[in-house]
């Protein structure tokens, strides 16, 4: 792991009357994986959002490779280029092809000439194993399909960091397996990934560093060894096990319950 | 008998001057189709600024867009047609002055119907074109507009079907289209009512098939997601 890549300072953002993020600071290392993790609502989602600005920050500095991004002078769009993001539902173009959505992203804003843009597009889904499907449409595909193509599209604009917010909760269960192996992939070539996730199976396997979010706030950090065995505090230690126990319950519903 | 007075319909004299009442038809096809265009693009403009970031821009649209839509067309037209040049010092011709005043009614009109189809985009459309490092210009172009075009198309036909009939209109300011041919020729033969029963019947015939054109849009584009 190299040097800073990432560093937010005091990071506040309101709704309105909610206080949203009441101050997160961090920083991330080149080639890091940190896993956040947390209750709904929490605030994992929002801090996300806000370190490519999707979301404005009320407060706090986010400075990414010596270039601060928050201020209003900032060239959104330049910064954004840097940083990929994949989403919960995906958000696919659905008026594109596989290959188009990969595409779009230097065709448009690296005015990537088509056959570079396609050859580039083509070889980042070998990597997520999607060669077979290149000229379909989005709904044409599983979930795991849609999502691993998704992963491409950001990947395609070559971006110093990635974020993945929920990416496999709007999964069916076994088509988790496939997204996560690829993040696995990508983590193990040494890309830095901030993964909002409840799959603590990943956390545990995957993540450098995983970091606990509640009601806004930065609870605990630490390897993922401690955080999921011997976590300091309270939270921390009950959150996972809760998670476990709300999935043994999910199994176990009665049949008449649906 | 009772009942009400015998008319002696005569529409021989409807016959003898037909080709000179459909010598409207042409202009009112043409004042259709460049009003449509006009208001397609004027709409497009108002759309987005209703949309725009900035208030006085969005300020600017909805003014725009709801004095056109609240008030008569007939008003417009006269309006347009008699109060502009004296406000601007600009007179424009009767034909220039109803494309302008009908062409801007329809975009008020076409501005609504964008709004609402770009606005039936789900978000996270935009989320992901403005992570990939797109301007919001960028986002519009290649991600919004061409999935909000299926869902505009439909209202876009019925706003075109109801356009043409109201180019009739425009021959209260003498736009020489069809409607203005009717009343010349009601007023040269003294046989009002043969002359509008037939324009009706016209614009019927021309009216109809572009409504059925409609319904098939309808089926055609119904909502694929």
């Amino acid at each position: 792991m190299g040097d800073v890549i990432m560093r937010v300072e005091n990071l506040q953002k309101h709704f309105g009357p909610l206080h949203a993020l009441r101050g997160i600071s961090m920083e991330v290392r080149r080639g890091e994986v940190v896993v956040i993790i947390g209750p709904s609502g929490s605030g994992k989602s929002t801090f996300l959002r806000c370190l490519n600005r999707l979301e404005e920050p009320s407060a706090g500095r986010i400075v990414v490779d010596d270039l601060e991004i928050t201020g209003p002078r900032v060239n959104l769009p330049g910064i954004r280029r840097d940083i990929g993001m994949v989403f919960q539902h995906f958000n696919l173009f659905p008026h594109m092809t596989v290959l188009g959505n990969v595409m779009e992203g230097p065709r448009t804003v690296f005015r990537l000439g088509r056959s570079q843009a396609e050859a580039r597009a083509t070889q980042l889904l070998y990597k997520v194993g999607l060669t077979d499907k290149l000229h379909l449409k989005p709904v044409q595909l599983s979930g795991g399909q849609q999502q691993r193509v998704a992963i491409a599209r950001a990947l395609a604009m070559d971006p110093k960091v990635m974020l993945f917010d929920e990416v496999t909760s709007a999964l069916d269960p076994e088509l988790v397996g496939e997204v996560l192996t690829v993040m696995k992939q990508l983590a193990d070539e040494g890309m830095t990934m901030l993964v909002v996730t409840h799959e603590m199976g990943f956390g545990e396997k995957v993540a450098d560093r995983v970091v606990m979010f509640d009601e806004g706030l930065v609870v605990e950090e630490g390897p993922p060894k401690r955080i999921f065995t011997r976590a300091d505090h309270e939270r921390t230690r009950r959150f996972p096990s809760q998670l476990h126990w709300e999935a043994a319950l999910a199994g176990d519903e009665p049949k008449g319950a649906r | 008998m009772g009942g009400p007075p015998r008319y002696t319909w005569r529409f021989d004299v409807v016959l003898e001057n037909l080709p000179h009442l459909l010598s409207g038809v042409s202009l009112t096809c043409a004042l259709t189709a460049l009003c449509m265009l006009l208001g397609l693009v004027v709409g497009l403009v108002a759309a987005i600024c209703r949309l725009s970031r900035w208030r006085l821009v969005r300020g600017i649209a909805f003014a725009y867009t709801e004095a056109f839509r609240t008030t008569p067309l007939l008003v417009q037209v006269v309006w347009v047609f008699y109060v502009l040049p004296i406000l601007t010092g600009v007179t424009l011709t009767a034909f220039f002055s109803g494309l302008v005043a009908l062409g801007f009614n329809v975009g008020a009109f076409m501005a609504e119907i964008y709004r609402a189809g770009i606005l039936s985009v789900n978000p996270g459309q935009t989320a992901a074109g403005l992570a990939l490092g797109m301007t919001p210009g960028q986002v519009l172009r290649r991600i919004i507009l061409p999935q909000a075009v299926t869902r505009v198309i439909p209202p876009m036909a019925t706003t075109w079907v109801a356009l043409f009939k109201d180019t009739a209109i425009l021959s209260a300011i003498g736009v020489v289209e069809l409607m203005f041919r009717a009343r010349e020729i009601a007023t040269d033969t003294y046989r009002p009512l043969e002359i509008f029963s037939v324009v009706a019947l016209i614009y019927f015939l021309l009216t109809y098939p572009q409504s059925l054109g409609v319904n098939y849009l309808y089926r055609r584009f119904r909502t694929q997601e």
